[in-house]
């Protein structure tokens, strides 16, 4: 029994790479698709039949991927007559987002934990959260910001606001969605009440948290970038805004493309901390 | 609360010397979290002994809040170290009956008398529970462990060895590293056992714990069963629909009627402690109880009439 055990097993880790045969093909195709767009982009707004008939292919609103390239290069390194000033907008919404996220995953797996083990809490407060998480945070920006400064706190703290629902909501469902069995197995057992709620309702809240790391990081750089924008703190926000109002298109393309490559980074990275911290989860 | 610990273990450790500690506890909730010193002997000194009685239940019922009454007036007496099987009709009542013994639920009326020695040197009650109750982030190992990772033991060599023994009777040495998403059915009810057993408790509770599997992989798990409880003396309670795992693993079984459910028979199962049980499947004797058993428990599955209850429909359907 258990050498068959050990081989279904070992069939199981075949089947994973089953499919991979296809790979060259999809990755050949992805890259066409990238190269086709990207000379479009760079090549249709300079035939001016088009550009002139066409806004959307004028290079004045569209730039081309050449001119954010040396937007991006200017905008980080700088040549003799300045720049180089990216970085130190880049850093306020990164931390901002990190400070907001970290925060906000704490506080909602605590509250969250504590409403899914304690009835009378959870039947107290929840229709208050439930009614502050119908509340638009980003309606709320002024509040954070008379409260915290137009900083890096005031952004900080309205991501703080969005990612605390989204990390509560998930931990109360997953410390609420323990079998009565499995509570009742660890009091048999002798655990006390404290000892259920850290060893047996904590992790499950946790893996549920965990499992909407992505969406929550996601939702932390949008909600910094939105403040930024909302009231010209330091960031990339205020970047965005500074090139709406010169009317830089490239400026506009350049950080986008950074807010996406953040995104996608702090994605890949909730990723792999999910897959690693979660790999016994089976929802 | 460590310390605390601490201080409760000389105590028992006193009590174990003036052989004072037994006494028959009225049910009132699973409170006491002794639970040390896990390998200790079985026929340790202070607990109750051999022949006394463990559990018992008398004229107990149980009536739900919605009105369903599942127990009427039911006696059940379970000896140290016996293994009672309880057969009956589906929805009868049973896992009420276990639940009640576990100290989970308090009967509606009638007395539950659990003779446990909370301050004893042995766990009290353990059980099995029908729905799978592993925590899916420990490894076969901690998974075993658990018990006395709750008490701060689990690093302690005594406790390693004492898992790794258990593994080794379990047959999951092999395993000791996988996560349960990684087993089997049939390993992980095996697990499920080992987990109940772990802190050595007097009682173990079992509710249907192996109806989930095929025949084959019971058939292995039940020589198991058997050789462990008898070899740590654990009383054990069976509940099952499998009259020949009733007949296999038990001294004695008990038929239950329909609900409300109570005792309908009883039967002793004369096959001793010392069990082979592919060989005795083929035995005369055996295949006459299992006979009986059936006759006793087909009784029960007539339709006969009585007052119609909402419920009784899927009651029918279910066996």
């Amino acid at each position: 029994m258990r050498r068959s055990e050990r081989s279904r097993r070992a069939a199981a880790r075949h089947d994973d790479g089953a499919g991979d045969d296809r790979i060259l093909l999809v990755r050949s195709l992805q890259l066409v698709l990238v190269v086709v767009f990207l000379a479009g982009w760079q090549f249709l707004p300079q035939i001016e039949s088009l550009s002139d008939r066409f806004r959307f292919v004028d290079p004045i609103y569209v730039s081309s991927p050449t001119k954010v390239w040396d937007e991006l290069y200017y905008q980080f390194v700088g040549n003799d007559s300045g720049g180089g000033e990216m970085w130190s907008f880049m850093w306020p919404t990164v931390w901002a987002s990190i400070i907001g996220l970290g925060t906000g995953i704490v506080a909602g797996l605590v509250i969250g934990l504590v409403l899914a083990e304690s009835r009378l809490a959870n039947r107290v407060f929840r229709p208050f959260l439930i009614a502050m998480n119908a509340v638009p945070r980003i309606a709320l920006v002024p509040v954070f910001i008379i409260a915290f400064g137009p900083s890096l706190r005031g952004t900080a703290a309205v991501s703080f606001a969005v990612v605390f629902f989204v990390a509560f909501f998930n931990a109360y469902e997953g410390g609420s969605s323990v079998q009565t069995e499995v509570l009742q197995n660890a009091r048999l057992l002798g655990a006390s009440r404290l000892q259920v709620l850290g060893r047996v309702r904590l992790p499950y809240a946790v893996a549920w948290t965990f499992a909407s790391l992505p969406l929550s990081v996601t939702f932390a750089v949008i909600s910094v970038v939105t403040a930024e924008v909302l009231i010209g703190a330091r960031g990339l926000g205020r970047m965005l805004l500074i090139s709406m109002q010169t009317g830089a298109a490239s400026l506009t393309f350049a950080v986008t493309i950074i807010l996406s490559l953040l995104g996608l980074a702090g994605v890949a990275l909730a990723e792999v901390t999910r897959a690693r911290l979660l790999h016994w989860w089976r929802p | 609360m460590a310390r605390s610990r601490l201080g409760r273990r000389t105590e028992a450790t006193e009590a174990t010397e003036a052989t004072e500690a037994t006494g028959t506890v009225e049910t009132n909730g699973t409170n006491g979290t002794n639970g040390e010193g896990q390998r200790s002997d079985p026929q340790d000194s202070t607990g109750p002994r051999e022949g006394d009685v463990q559990l018992a239940l008398r004229d107990v019922s149980y009536v739900y809040r919605t009105g369903t009454e599942a127990l009427r007036s039911l006696d059940l007496t379970v000896n140290v170290g016996r293994t009672i099987a309880v057969a009956g009709p589906s929805g009868c009542g049973k896992s009420t009956l276990l639940a009640i013994l576990a100290g989970l639920m308090q009967p509606t009326s009638g007395r539950v008398a659990r003779q446990l020695d909370p301050r004893g040197s042995r766990h009290e009650v353990a059980m099995v529970f029908q729905k799978d109750t592993l925590l899916p982030w420990l490894t076969v190992e901690a998974q075993v462990g658990f018990h006395a990772k709750l008490h701060r033991r689990s690093r302690s060599a005594e406790t390693k060895e004492w898992v790794a023994s258990l593994l080794e009777l379990g047959g999951l040495t092999e395993f000791a590293g996988a996560f349960p998403y990684e087993l089997s059915g049939g390993m992980r009810r095996r697990l499920a056992f080992l987990v109940a057993v772990a802190p050595l408790p007097r009682v173990l509770l079992l509710d249907e714990p192996f109806s989930s599997l095929d025949e084959p992989t019971r058939l292995a798990i039940h020589q198991d069963v058997f050789d462990i409880t008898r070899r740590y003396g654990i009383t054990t309670v069976l509940v099952t629909h499998d009259l020949a795992e009733a007949a296999s693993l038990s001294d004695e079984v008990v038929i239950l009627t329909r609900r409300p459910a109570t005792v309908a028979s009883h039967h002793e199962v004369p096959f001793g402690d010392r069990r082979d049980l592919l060989a005795l499947r083929q035995q005369r004797d055996f295949l006459d109880l299992y006979a009986t058993l059936w006759r006793e428990l087909s009784v029960q599955l007539e339709v006969r009439p009585r007052a119609a209850t909402p419920e009784r429909g899927a009651d029918d359907a279910a066996i």
